[in-house]
């Protein structure tokens, strides 16, 4: 192959096959090295816009913190508002992540393997942002260590019924183990950047290598502790939006107290998380130049995915309309009556919009390998899945029970400043992360291309696979293609 | 006293290398057998295992010793907590909710369940070693390694049969 | 931290089991407001202001809905329905008044979810809040579906009572600061100073003894406090109350979600009870004329 592969952006990608399996092993280690030394332009672009953002955030939190949760226009009775609904949207996209990777790990779906660690790394920097709302919206935020479970003389412990300790401990776990399994699945590709860096870098890797050398030994602990924690991590992903959903879903209020909440809310959190991972696809694709690993194929199958889960959650959205129009609670229904035609309104629409119409573009596979358009309806999506969160929180809160206390609230400047820098903390985390560590698992691509190869041959599948005890035959000295696996 | 050998030689033909330590398996140097061998690898293959024989690993114990000590642990820890709490109790309900309980006790059997793994791999896998001075660089790239230690008259045998397999290098050490 | 404790937690808790209830409890203060005598006079939200040091927001914070009334005149202007059309010619007596301070309810759904057991039931059968251990994630008054929590948004006493007016302040609690939610509390303080001289004086707190600032200033009565202890609990040693009678009189019983009445000319309700909170105000309708 004597092309060089920057430019084969223009030749027409193969859209068959998820990954182009003559590619070289050396190459896969060069280009992704490279990824982390030279990113085009836009890297840096993005870069500078997240450090803006982000210090929007920290101007507006300065001023909230020595002034009170007042300038947020928060008042009673919109207690919560943008920065819980803003919470449970960052939860949501750390769901995707982890989630996806474990459950494609498990049923070995290996088209995975080249998206999974932005995947999982999208996973722990949203979860790093989403930890941080609880604790902005808090009124004294400076007593937050009071809701850790710590021995104290007084006799106090935080209280075990809140949901919000619930939040704390799955939150605390979630976030421990999703940044240990992106860590660990980590671990053959910082061997590999240790044995090509150079200065801080070469120290870095060193250390995070763990002394990995790859022997048999080390890859037989390896694949049982991958496949034992991605076990682990599957039920507890499920587990953290449910309790997250319990927040509402334990409360007595209108619009809360809802018993499809659990399901709903992971069923939000997997979609929002795969609209995530196609905008970052897109991006890194086009950052480091991964095109041959990042493929149009690959994408298309993320696509499908969102679209599959974008139809379950319309369907859980649209039963727990059904559940309310046809249940008891008056209070309940009005509420309901109150998102469609109240203050709200225009959002509500523009929410079920963006969630459960425009993903019908996802069905068409002209649209799904437009990449352009793919990036705008990603982003869409997820605009559409913060909405669902701000119209579950704020209209309880401006409709409820008590008629005196009902009145519209829309947030000030503070409130959209930590937003927005909220996402410019996660833009810079993320892209922190994807600069010092190889965002494409090269040993996973390798054997991507290994295992597609040798499966694909015959007669070397039949050497691969000889078990132990078929022994009659001595193995086979058929000449393989010299220079099968790579350089 | 006999001497020990370090042995390693690196293939770049997987299917060669997995020959090699057939050829191990079946005895061609009498005295070594495939349990000597360490194959070092750039890749992840289920298969090497296959070439290898059943060889254990004790990952699972410490999983489910740590899920267990999570779920003991937390549940106990949480009930203690609750019963020492004095102003906690609200009106007619319990002092140890089970159902609140039983949510805080997942979590903490999925969290110590996951760093008993972690550990349990840290252990198993001997990270934390040095590497010797025999690891080559071209292993984390694309080539494959079959690496023994062994006495030193198998040596001559053994670079033979790695030659006779295309082995591009060979290194070796003794201490 | 001790066995003794955890034994101890324990055998209340079994006993709590057997009887009924968890709490060995000293009183348990209700409240009885008759919507016929009120008049929506505020003099009771007042009251509360100066009793409670409650902050005086200004009206640029009153119209953001920041205000701190824990006693609060709710106003509803619905017309009685004469049907066929026709109008009320008297407008002002379609105006309804509904004072409305925390219910301290008995199953309180604010309580199990501060995730700091800021709140919390007493003795006193209260709701309490404990400003110190606060951390203000505002859950509470999410929950709370009568929407009587409030939240300190600002440093209010910063420019709440300009010299001299800080010198009315209220001695026996505390001024509080941003970040802490607080509401109603049956004038604790006062319930404080009562209980320990009675103490003092080695005899039980007799009826009428004292009452909290809003039922003291209500000008036509309206506002009725005292202990109901003997109500919830029959073997109790407290002695019976105006309250209890009035709760008797209309029917209304603790620890129900739906009052049985046999009269139904008989006033008495209790707000939202059908969300099972077991509020321990009791207010009687209004008979409204058309």
């Amino acid at each position: 192959m004597t092309t060089d592969t920057r430019d084969m952006r223009n030749i027409q990608e193969d859209y068959s096959k998820d990954i182009n399996e003559d590619i070289h092993w050396a190459k896969i280690n060069e280009d992704v090295l490279r990824s982390m030394e030279n990113p085009r332009m836009g890297y840096w672009i993005a870069v500078g816009v997240s450090l803006f953002l982000l210090s929007f955030a920290v101007i507006a939190e300065i001023y909230q913190y020595n002034t009170g949760m007042g300038p947020s226009n928060l008042n009673w009775p919109h207690m919560w508002d943008l920065y819980i609904a803003t919470f449970v949207f960052w939860i949501g996209m750390s769901h995707s992540g982890t989630l996806l990777s474990a459950i494609l790990h498990i049923i070995k779906a290996d088209w995975r393997k080249p998206i999974y660690r932005f995947a999982e790394a999208m996973t722990t920097f949203s979860l790093m942002t989403a930890g941080l709302f609880p604790i902005i919206h808090l009124g004294r935020l400076w007593n937050m260590y009071w809701v850790i479970p710590y021995y104290s003389d007084r006799g106090i412990w935080p209280n075990f019924r809140s949901p919000l300790v619930w939040d704390a401990f799955a939150i605390t776990t979630y976030l421990t183990s999703s940044a240990l399994f992106l860590f660990v699945g980590m671990i053959p590709d910082l061997a590999i950047c240790r044995d090509n860096a150079k200065g801080w870098r070469k120290k870095l890797y060193t250390a995070l290598s763990l002394g990995w050398r790859g022997d048999d030994r080390q890859w037989r602990n390896f694949r049982k502790t991958y496949l034992l924690m991605a076990c682990f991590l599957i039920p507890l992903a499920v587990s953290v939006h449910s309790i997250v959903s319990a927040d509402f879903a334990m409360s007595i209020m209108p619009g809360w107290h809802v018993t499809t909440f659990p399901p709903y809310f992971v069923a939000g959190a997997l979609y929002s998380g795969c609209a995530a991972i196609i905008t970052l696809f897109i991006l890194l694709r086009y950052f480091f130049r991964f095109e041959e690993y990042m493929t149009i194929a690959i994408l298309e199958k993320t696509c499908k995915l969102t679209f599959a889960i974008s139809m379950v959650w319309t369907y859980l959205l649209f039963i727990e309309f059904a559940a309310t129009w046809y249940g008891p609670d008056a209070v309940d229904k009005e509420l309901l009556i109150g998102k469609f035609t109240g203050p709200y309104s225009p959002l509500f629409i523009t929410m079920i919009f963006l969630g459960s119409i425009l993903p019908l573009t996802l069905a068409f596979e002209k649209f799904r390998r437009n990449i352009p358009m793919m990036f705008v309806v990603s982003l869409l999506l997820n605009v559409g899945m913060w909405l669902e969160r701000y119209m579950i929180v704020t209209p309880t809160l401006s409709l409820s029970y008590e008629p005196f206390a009902q009145n519209v609230m829309w947030p000030s400047w503070v409130e959209w400043f930590i937003l927005l820098g909220s996402f410019g903390w996660f833009g810079l985390l993320f892209l922190v992360f994807v600069k010092i560590f190889p965002s494409v698992s090269m040993y996973e691509v390798k054997e991507m291309i290994f295992h597609r190869r040798h499966l694909a041959n015959k007669e070397i599948a039949a050497v691969m696979h000889r078990r132990l005890d078929d022994a009659e035959k001595k193995p086979s000295t058929t000449t393989p293609e010299p220079g099968l696996e790579g350089a | 006293m006999k001497k020990r050998a370090h042995v390693m030689a690196l293939f770049s033909n997987f299917d060669e290398a997995f020959a090699a330590v057939a050829e191990i398996r079946y005895y061609r140097i009498p005295g070594l057998t495939v349990d000597d061998v360490n194959v070092i690898s750039p890749i992840e293959h289920p298969e090497i295992e296959e070439f290898l024989g059943e060889r254990e690993s004790h990952v699972p114990k410490f999983t489910i010793m740590g899920a267990l000590f999570g779920l003991s642990f937390g549940f106990f820890f949480l009930c203690t907590a609750q019963a020492n709490f004095l102003v906690q109790p609200q009106g007619g309900k319990p002092v140890v909710p089970l159902p609140s309980n039983f949510v805080l006790t997942y979590e903490m059997l999925i969290l110590f369940g996951v760093i008993a793994t972690l550990i349990g791999f840290a252990l198993g896998a001997r990270l934390f070693k040095k590497r010797d001075s025999l690891y080559s660089e071209s292993v984390s790239l694309d080539q494959v390694a079959i690496e023994l230690h062994v006495d030193e008259k198998y040596m001559e045998p053994l670079k033979q049969l790695f030659t006779e397999h295309k082995a591009l290098e060979i290194r070796e050490a003794v201490a | 931290m001790s066995l003794q404790n955890l034994l101890q937690d324990w055998s209340r808790y079994r006993r709590g089991r057997e009887e009924g209830g968890f709490h060995n409890y000293e009183h348990m203060w209700g409240m009885s407001i008759d919507l016929n005598l009120c008049i929506g006079c505020n003099a009771c939200s007042v009251a509360c202001y100066a009793e409670n040091n409650l902050a005086v927001v200004g009206k640029d914070k009153y119209e953001k809905h920041q205000a701190m009334h824990w006693m609060r005149i709710e106003r509803y202007w619905d017309e009685p329905d004469l049907g066929e059309g026709r109008v009320s010619e008297y407008q002002q007596h379609g105006a309804s008044f509904l004072p409305m301070n925390c219910q301290q309810c008995n199953a309180a759904t604010c309580e199990p979810v501060c995730p700091v057991a800021a709140t919390y039931h007493t003795p006193d059968g209260l709701n309490a809040q404990v400003y110190n251990r606060c951390i203000g994630s505002r859950y509470c008054s999410n929950n709370c579906p009568y929407r009587l929590r409030y939240f300190n948004f600002y440093s209010y006493y910063e420019d709440s009572w300009p010299e001299p007016l800080n010198l009315q302040l209220n001695p026996d609690l505390s001024v509080r600061d941003k970040g802490v939610m607080e509401k109603c509390t049956f004038c604790i303080q006062r319930i404080r100073v009562a209980k320990d001289k009675a103490q003092r004086e080695h005899r039980v707190l007799q009826d009428g003894e004292f009452t909290t600032a809003c039922a003291q200033t209500c000008p036509t009565s309206a506002i009725v406090f005292g202990d109901m202890l003997k109500m919830y609990d029959p073997n109790s040693t407290n002695p019976s109350s105006k309250v209890i009678e009035l709760w008797e009189k209309h029917q209304v019983e603790l620890g129900v979600t739906e009052q049985e009445k046999h009269n139904p000319k008989i006033r008495g309700y209790r707000v939202l009870e059908h969300l099972n909170t077991d509020p321990c105000i009791m207010f009687l309708d209004r008979v409204r004329e058309v």
